[in-house]
This record gives structure tokens, sequence and C-alpha cells, in this order.
């Protein structure tokens, strides 16, 4: 492992710098097309405010246009948000009266929270299962745990998590109905802690469940694979005992397929989370981008698409070298 | 929420640098008949899916009429009576033709949009392979950006722009899904492209897209058959999620919208969710088992049980 | 003048019974002369997130729900529909009906400590009520000064009698803002309206955007001895499903805005625990309707009208669609405003032959597939039900041969294809009709009020000089008799002319915890402060 590991930093460091800059132009475009996208959908801000209002005048909706600044022409909003976003500075959201960055800020953790725990909670168990299913492959387990695990990835994720809501919150009362928090008594330390654990279960169980399929799934082909290879079959041929096999050669070199799926599911964290965030009334990025998009909110929207084309890049990014440094055999260029 | 179709794959194409080439034995069709019979999970899934087409295709003949006509009283629970056997949902309509219909929809969503992707897919990746270089450059540039997109909120911003109908949800899903089968198609396009049998039909002065058309693509195809029927699954899914937010095309019935118009009475008529998330459950694993089958089929490496 | 709501009675019984099965009042509600107890937590329920606090400036349903907690108006109204002091102790208007002068209260002060003042009002009512409300323009298009003679009076100046402006008094809809907060700054966009100072019963504490606001009790209230609830709690949930499911669960105890979804409302109102209310939304007074695009074909011919009136089955639609939580509407004005609702209303009964009849008369006859015309149809977009409601809409007219595709838009969308672009065939949607007729009703059948890219207007493009000599009479009769004699015969104009469907009362209700006591039952009840409440068994 320690001879896997090593490589030379400048390299690294090169390729870290390189893919910087190749990856730039890719959120500019994002940002850029998605600008002028945005503004072919029917209606503006204004609009949803008088439609929340439930009648206005046309005075005030010119007026509400002229505070968002919709009145101007087009291409005097497009260089003001650019130059806005040089500044990391991502505007500000009227539907929410808050900072765009602010509001992302807020919400990202809460997303982050969910998802990431989900995963961990996916690929421990994928990898169980995996591991599991290939080593007793044609046998019942495989037949059961692969079944198990379709099944997840089959049903559609709102309807598990509904099911889970009525199940547990409403009939046997041992679980929240939804939210993130207790809302009333403010916990403090350790019990605020345990109360959004509590209610973190329901959801984090729903998202896993989908999950858990992708990770059973790689990590049973990818061992299948691998169990096939020339050095696995020279360890059993030395009548090596099977269990250290699976462990020590078979399951470290499974690692990359699963590690390249995380860095890629990392990636998508945002659109798991519109469904799970409405379900269960999670106060996240999911849904505060999906509500941008029917309140015309273009600065927020904006932003969180390019906060979360960021975190695509990054989490890509890191996923490569990650990869680069357990596969001796691919070359960091 | 779209599974990447390349999980589905043992050699998980790396997403930055082009796969090494391995040695892989050529694919004749006759064995790929012969293996593709005696895979369990390739034969289970297409008989699923064979029931699936055959409700779709012949739903006006076995049950000839308009699925949204309100037919009965609201709410009679499935198995209670027998002339509405599924029971109606909330407005009198029978569930049961329901389902048969909207398997019509849900598969046409899946299929075209999965088509779409995989057109684009296509085009994108050989060219983006084969030529390389700039362009390469270029379409990889544009794939990453639409790759970069959190998917389900960019088929949301699709779907509002165009307002919601089968066309816009497919286009949506279409636009978001074909990254991962351009990366595919590239990365075999790579590989290909310094073959001995491309490099002969260089010599022999045929065209770059005669050769892409024939001696590319066909050979590329087999990671890309197999990441369309999971491209399927995933469709479906997402066209019961956009239904379920309230974005589905309200002059059709499919799977997601008798979920989504049955969402708010999950507590009382939970069959109404149910039922349509029963045949989408089963539609998605018959595709996912096909989509396994056909790898392991397609894959030389992994041995038939 | 006097206001029109002082002789005005509310039929509740009508109302009730539509709302179908026997309503359980909850017990509490029953055991008069029972001691509020003082403290405790409410947590209620909001959707959608409001756009800020201060319902004076950004009205929105949810909004007004938070900001009635915060925020005082002049008056209010009680169960009767009289008007009850509020920031105002009395008022009394001139002989010719154009200066009302309203006392205040001298013992109020506002959440930073500062003493409220007649200035308040005046900045209020011309600078805010006049220049942002989305509606205040229109109603108190008459007023042209506010004189504030001392720090308790304020005399309301206006160019000519406005009886209408009795029914925007209360606190619901015109808010008495800080001007020593606001006056200088651009009202909008001032910070505070994410975190606002009011002289309401109870004070913001904070807001923790897509998840709660939190207010606290005032201290300082000069309703003495309310609020009864130490803190409210209002958190944010989008889905009914899980809303209900809170409610079940006792995580949230109280939803005034769409609580649970109609087929749930049945269930929860059979809990012994939940309670559902029907009263508390007459005030606003929702009233559904189909309207037509006079502007295109065949819509012209009102034979074409009549045969949509006769096709589709008002009573089928208030008992399927709306779960029993509707009325047949017999004409634009609700049955339970009975001051100014006409009986004997032309009516157009469920009557397929009688349709189809009129539909060959026009000249539309049927085509080899069985369809004579082919229109869309645009249901409103503010929630699922009128979704539903248009897929009813689209079954029903299938039977008398018209062929309708539904267009479900998002709400920007739906404000400017229907009252922007006027890109469809027909569309339906609720509107306020509101206490008084020249606010809710008007606007749908003047040509004044054809006001492009403005929501809830008139949208059908009505433009009968009859219908508007009517109108106008109404916004400047004085003589209440008169003035109510003219609304009668505004509705049966309507129906006579019929450019819209009047198709439904509907009935909106509230659900909450059975513990709860105090429940305001007036007319906003549904929209107004939490002060009233208290939590015992």
């Amino acid at each position: 492992m320690a001879r896997a590991l090593q490589l030379p930093e400048g390299r690294v460091l090169r390729y870290l710098g390189l893919r910087v800059v190749q990856v730039v132009p890719t959120i500019l475009a994002i940002v850029v097309l998605n600008f002028f996208f945005l503004r072919l959908a029917p209606g503006d801000l204004a609009e949803v405010m008088a439609g929340e209002a439930g009648s206005a005048t046309p005075e005030y909706m010119a007026m509400l246009r002229q505070q968002f600044g919709l009145d101007e022409p087009l291409a005097i909003q497009f260089f003001k948000y650019m130059g806005q976003l040089f500044q990391l500075n991502l505007g500000y959201s009227f539907r929410n009266s808050m900072p765009v960055l602010d509001l992302i800020l807020t919400r990202a953790p809460n997303t982050a929270l969910l998802m990431l725990s989900s995963l961990v909670l996916a690929v421990a168990l994928g990898i169980l299962f995996g591991a599991i299913s290939a080593q007793w492959r044609g046998r019942w387990p495989d037949g059961v745990l692969s079944a198990f695990s379709t099944i997840g990835f089959a049903t559609p994720l709102f309807w598990v998590g509904l099911m889970l809501i009525v199940l547990f919150s409403v009939e046997l009362r041992w679980l929240p109905a939804g939210g993130m928090r207790d809302l009333q008594q403010v916990h403090t330390g350790l019990a605020a802690v345990g109360d959004v654990a509590l209610h973190m279960v329901l959801p984090v169980l729903s998202l896993a469940f989908f999950y858990i399929a992708i990770y059973t799934r790689l990590t049973r082909s990818a061992m299948l694979e691998v169990q096939e290879l020339d050095f696995v079959r020279t360890a059993r041929a030395k009548g090596i005992a099977p269990l250290p096999i699976a462990v020590r050669h078979v399951l470290r070199n499974a690692l990359l397929p699963i590690v390249t799926m995380t860095g890629l599911q990392l990636g998508t964290l945002l659109s798991g989370s519109v469904v799970i965030e409405t379900v269960f009334a999670w106060p996240g990025m999911g849904r505060l981008a999906f509500d941008a998009v029917f309140q015309r909110d273009i600065n927020l929207l904006l932003g969180v698409l390019f906060f979360s084309s960021f975190l695509v890049i990054v989490s890509n990014l890191a996923t490569d070298l990650v990869y680069a440094l357990l596969d001796p055999r691919i070359d960091v260029r | 929420m779209s599974l990447d179709a390349t999980d589905i794959l043992p050699r998980a194409a790396a997403p930055s640098a082009p796969a090494a080439p391995k040695p892989r034995r050529a694919v004749r069709t006759s064995s790929f008949g012969y293996r593709f019979l005696r895979s369990r999970t390739a034969l289970a899934g297409s008989i699923g899916l064979a029931l699936v087409a055959g409700a779709a295709l012949f739903a006006a003949q076995i049950f000839p009429g308009d699925p949204l006509d309100m037919v009965a009283r609201p709410f009679i629970w499935p198995f209670t009576s027998a002339e509405y056997p599924l029971g109606t949902d909330m407005l009198g309509r029978d569930i049961l033709v329901g389902l048969v219909y909207a398997a019509r929809v849900s598969l046409a969503v899946g299929l075209a949009a999965a088509g779409l992707a995989v057109a684009l897919g296509v085009v994108f990746g050989a060219l983006s392979g084969y030529f390389g270089g700039w362009v390469d450059q270029v379409l990889t540039r544009i794939t990453e950006v639409f790759q970069t997109m959190p998917p389900l909120v960019f088929v949301v911003v699709v779907v509002a722009i165009l307002t919601p109908s089968v066309s816009s949800i497919v286009l949506g899903i279409a636009v978001t899904s074909w990254p991962q089968v351009a990366r595919l198609v590239r990365a075999e396009a790579l590989r290909l492209r310094d073959a001995e049998f491309v490099q002969a039909a260089r010599v022999m002065g045929m065209g770059h897209f005669r050769i892409i058309l024939t001696h590319i693509l066909p050979n590329a195809i087999s990671p890309v058959v197999v990441a369309g029927s999971i491209l399927v699954a995933s469709a479906i899914l997402t066209e019961a999620a956009l239904s379920f937010l309230g974005l589905g095309d309200p002059n059709l019935i499919s799977w997601g919208s008798m979920i989504g118009s049955g969402r708010e009475v999950l507590r009382t008529a939970w069959y109404m969710t149910a039922l349509p998330g029963l045949a989408i459950s089963l539609t998605v694993m018959a595709l996912n088992l096909l989509g396994n089958g056909l790898n392991d089929v397609l894959n030389p490496r992994v041995s038939l049980t | 003048m006097t206001s029109p709501f002082e002789t005005l009675t509310l039929s509740r019984r009508t109302l009730l019974a539509g709302a179908g099965a026997s309503l359980l009042l909850p017990a509490a509600a029953r055991r008069a002369g029972a001691a509020p107890a003082t403290g405790g937590t409410l947590v209620a329920v909001l959707d959608p997130e409001p756009a800020g606090l201060v319902a004076g400036l950004t009205i929105s349903a949810p909004a007004v729900a938070v900001s009635a907690n915060i925020f005082d108006g002049l008056v209010e109204y009680d169960e009767g529909f009289k008007l009850k002091p509020s920031l105002a102790t009395s008022w009394e208007t001139s002989a010719d009906g154009t200066v009302i002068t309203f006392r205040l209260r001298n013992d109020v002060t506002w959440h930073d400590g500062t003493p409220f003042t007649s200035a308040d009002v005046a900045y209020s009512l011309l600078e805010v009520t006049k220049k942002v409300h989305p509606r205040g323009n229109a109603v108190f298009a008459n007023l042209t000064a506010v004189d504030t003679p001392d720090p308790y009076t304020a005399v309301l100046r206006f160019s000519r009698p406005s009886p209408v402006v009795w029914a925007a008094f209360n606190g619901t809809e015109t808010q008495i803002l800080p001007k020593h907060l606001y006056e200088g700054t651009n009202p909008l966009t001032n910070p505070l309206n994410g975190k606002p100072i009011g002289t309401g019963a109870f004070v913001f504490k904070e807001w923790v955007k897509g998840e709660r606001i939190v207010l606290e009790r005032n201290p300082n209230y000069w309703d003495k001895g309310r609020p009864y609830l130490d803190r409210v709690v209002f958190r944010i949930i989008r889905d009914p499903a899980s809303r209900a499911a809170a409610l079940e669960t006792g995580e949230a105890q109280y939803i005034p805005l769409n609580p649970v979804p109609l087929s749930d409302v049945a269930r929860i109102k059979a809990s012994k625990d939940l309670v559902v209310e029907t009263r508390g939304f007459e005030g606003p007074a929702p009233m559904y309707f189909f309207d037509f695009n006079l502007r295109r074909e065949p819509f012209g011919d009102i034979r074409v009208r009549q045969a949509f009136a006769h096709a589709l089955n008002r009573k089928a639609l208030a008992e399927t669609v709306f779960y029993g939580l509707a009325k047949p509407a017999a004409g634009p004005v609700p049955s339970y405003q009975t001051q100014f609702f006409a009986t004997d209303l032309p009516q157009y009964d469920y009557n397929i032959a009688k349709a189809e009849a009129l539909l060959d008369a026009a000249g539309l006859k049927k085509g080899a597939d069985g369809v004579r015309l082919r229109i869309d149809h645009i249901p409103s977009a503010y929630g699922e039900d009128y979704r539903r409601a248009g897929e009813y809409f689209k079954q029903a007219l299938k039977r008398i041969g018209v062929e309708v595709t539904l267009r479900n838009y998002d709400l920007p969308t739906y404000i400017k294809v229907v009252f922007t672009e006027y890109d469809f065939d027909t569309h339906s949607a609720w509107y306020s009709a509101y206490p008084d007729p020249q606010i809710g009703v008007q606007r749908r059948y003047w040509s004044q009020a054809i006001k492009k890219g403005t929501p809830s207007s008139n949208a059908s493009g009505i433009a009968d000089p009859e219908i508007d000599a009517v109108i106008e009479r109404i916004q400047t009769e004085g003589n209440v008799e008169k003035r109510n004699a003219d609304i009668r015969e505004l509705q049966r104009l309507a129906q006579v002319k019929l450019p819209s469907v009047n198709l439904l009362e509907l009935t909106f209700y509230r659900a909450y915890s059975a513990k709860l006591s105090g429940i305001d039952l007036a007319p906003f009840g549904g929209y107004q402060s939490l002060k009233t409440v208290w939590v015992g068994a």
C-alpha cells in the first residue's frame, strides 16, 4: 500500500494546477449559459410576488421590477452580474431578503449532512453486501442481497420516504415526522446533536436504500473481476486461506471503482436532495434550488448552480487524485 | 439522482484519464445470442420487459376507452370489486386501466429520453474520441458543462421553461443524461482509433465518418447498450419524481402522474401510490436485470452462472 | 357614512352546511368562562415561506399569518363582522362622508420602546398603503391627506365618500408601520422586513430561512393580559402529507392555511385530538369560477358559454374534487354575505342535452370523431386541487364533444400567460370576494379592470356598458340601500351575460390540536393574530 501511495509531489501540484485552469472555463460557461437560459422561463419575480399577493397594480409591479433590477437592459444586468461574480459576490435574493451566498452557506451544510451520512451508510452496507454476494455468488445470500438492493434502487425515493413516515412516525410514534430539529424546545450541546440525529434517521435510511444498490453491485462485480486475476489465483493456489485473500488483495483493488463512484455521487449531492428535502421538510439546498426555479429567483438559482458546479469539480479532482494514488497503473497527466 | 450508467460496468471508466486498452475477444453475433439465452438475468429481465411492453402496445385492445374517464365511485379499494379489480382513484377513474395505459407513456418517455441521450452521447463521444485534439477539447468542455450541472435541478429548469409536457420532460431528461454516454463512447473511441483494423481502413483511404460509422461505433456499442437500458430505467424514475414534484403532463396518464395524484391521499388510499409505484419498480428491475445480463453477456471476463 | 358591515349578519349555518359532515366544535370553545392559562410554545406551520414578514409591503397569505402577530391595524373584525377597536379606540365620520376621524390608544409602544403616535398612522396610510401595497392604491384612491392634530388623533380626508375603505381598515389588510424606522428608506428593501418591529402581541425573535420563524410574547402589549402564549414557532413544511403527519404526531399544533390535503380532512376531523375549523375565512370569501376568453371564437356567442355552464356539474365538482368543502355558487357574491347576496338569480342547471342543443344551435356540430370544439384550459396555479378540477373539466366537457387540452403552469408562468398575454381559451381560478364586492367582485367584471400584466384582474376581457354602468354607480353611491340594490343588479347581469361561470363558494379551513383554546373565529380569523390562543385541555 505504501508503495502505491508514493507520488512525486511536483507532479501532483502541476496536475492540480492544470486541472484548475481547465476547470475555470467550465464553471464560467455554466454560469453564462444559465444566466441567459433561465431568463427564458416565462414570468419573473415581480409576477411571483404579485401572484402571491393575490392581486397587484401595474405600478406596484413596475416598482418591484425596478427594485429587483429587472427593468435594465439584459446586457447591463449581465455585466453587473459577472462583475459581482468575480468578487465572489453572488448577488441578492429578493424573494428571501438575504444575500445569495449567505443563504447558500446556511443551507448547504444541512444538505451535506444528510447526503454524506447516506453515502457513508450506503457505501458501508454496500461493500458488505457486495462482498457477501461475491463470496457466495450464485447461492441464496447473493440472490437475496441483490434482490434487496435492486428493490431499493427501483422504488421511487419519495414513496419510500413517505411510507417510512407513515410507519415510523405516525403509526409507531418512534421518530419525528420531518424537519431537522425539535422546534418546541431548544436543545443545546449533546442534546442538540442527538435531536438532529433523531431527525436524520428516516431521510438517511430512505436515501441509503436507494444508493445501496449501486455500491452492492459495484463491489460485487469488482470483486468478481478481481477474483479472476492472476495474482489472486496464485495466492489461492499457494494455499493461503480465502478470507485473508478476500480482505487484502481483492477488496483493496475493488476500492477503485467504489472510490470513483463515490466521487461522482458526491458531485450530484444536490439533485437527490430535492425530493428527500421536500418529503421530510429538511431545510437544505436542494429544496432551495427547486423553489428558486418557481419563484424565478434567478440570482439564487445561478448561485446554487455555481456553487454545486464548483463542488462537483472539486470532488472530481479529489476523486482523480485518490484514484491515481490508489492505482499505480494510472498516470497522472 | 439519475444512476450513472458507468457504475454497471465492472471496468469503471476513469472520469478524466482514458482507460488503458485491455485485451478483449471479438464479439460474434451467434455467440451473443447463445450467451444471452443462457444468462438467467438477461432472460428474466427481458421477459419482464416484454410483459410491460405488451401491455403498453395492446392497451387499447385490452381496455378500449379513455383511461381518464371518471367511471365509478371514487376510492374503491383494490380487490373489493369485480368490476374494478384494482379499485378507483379519487376522481373515480379505473386504476387497472390507468396502469395499463400509463405503461405506454412511461415506457415511451423512458425510451425516448434514453434514445435521445444515447444519440447525443454517441455523436459527441465518437467525434471527441476519434478526432482528439481541439475537437476533443471543445466537445469535452461542452460535455463537462452539462455533466457538472445538478441533473434533477436542471431537468426541473428545462421543464419549467418549456412548461410541463411529455416532450419537455423527455428533452430535460435527455439533456442531463447524455454526458454519461458521451464519456463511455469517447473512451471506447479513444481505445479503438489506434486499433489495427482502423489503421488499415485509414490507409485504404476510407473517410473519417465512414470509419466512425462502420468500424468504431459497432465495436463501441456494447457498453452503450448496457448504459441505455439503465438510462431507460432512470428516465422512468425521473419522470415519476417530476410528477411527484408537480411537473407532470396533465393530459396523459403515466405511472408518475398516478403517483403524483395519489400523493395527497397517501394516508387513506395508499394503494393509489403503491400500485403505480410497484409497476415502476418492477419495470425498473426488469430493465436492471436486462442491463446486468447484457453486461455479463457482452463482457466475456465474467463466466455465466 | 356608516360602515356597511354594522348591519351585516353572517349566515354561518349556510356556510357550515356546505362543509358536509358535522363539524366538531372544539370542546374548549364551549367551556366559556374557563380562565386562559398563560405559557407554552405553539408550533404552527406555513407553506410557502413568505417573502417578507411585513405584510403591509409584501402581502401574501403566509406573510399575513405571521405578520398579524407582529403588527396591529386600526381596527379588527369581531365574529359578527362588526368593527372592534385595535390601535384605534373610536372613530367617527363626517356628515358628508369625506372625513373619518380615528382616536388612537395612548399606551402603545413599538417593540423597540418608541411610543406609537398618529404620525405612524399618517405615514403608513400615505407612504405605505397608498404607494406600496398592491391593492392599497386602488382602495384608498380617494384618500388625499391624513392630519395629525395631536399624537393620538388621525384625521383622514377623502376627495369623495368611499364606503369601500371600511372593508380595508382591519389589521390584516392595512398595517401600521413604525414611521421612525421606515421614513426616508425604501420600504421594500428595508432590512427590517426580515426582522420587523411592530406594536403587536408578539415580538420577532429569529428567522432561519427554509426552516422556522420564531416569535416571543410582547411583555408590554397594550391588550393587557394577552397574549397567553410564551412563544410561537412557524415551521415551513412544503409537502401536504408531511404537514398532516406533523399534526398527527403533535409536532405541530396549529396550521392556519392549507393545513392538510382535502382528502385528509375527514380523517383529521374524526380524530379526537384534532380539530378542523372552517370559520375564519368569511372575510376573504373565496369564490371559484370558470372564465372564457371573450377575445376568442367561439366564446363571443353566448349560447356556447351557456352550453358550458350546463355541462359543468357544480354539485359533483364540490363533492368529488373538493370533498364537500365547497358549495355551488349561485352568483359572484357568496351567499353568506346576506346583505349583498341576491336571491333568485338566473341559474344554469346541469343538463347535458340542453348543452348539446345549444352547441348545435351555435353551429358547432360534432365531427366524425365526435368532437365539436378543441380548446385549452389553464387551471389556477395556486394548488393541486385546482389542477384536479381541471381534470374534471376536461372529462365533463368531453361529454358534450369539447376536447380540452390542459396546460398546467407554475405560478409566474400562469400569471404571465393568463394575465399578460391573455393566451388562453378558458381558465379557472378563485378570487377573494372580500367583505365588499367593490374590492373583490368588481375586478372580474369591470372593463377598467382589464390591466395587462396584473394578476387577479379582469382576464375574460368582458367590457359591457351595462355592467360598467352598474359598477360605477356602486363606486360612488353613498346611500347604503341604493348601493345594495345596485350590487344585486350586478349579480343578475353577471349571471345573464355570463362572461364566466360562477362555480363554487370555496370553504377554506384550519386544522389544529384540540388542546388549543381561544382560536379566533372572526371573519378574518384564519389570518389574524394568535394573541387570543392558549394551551389548555
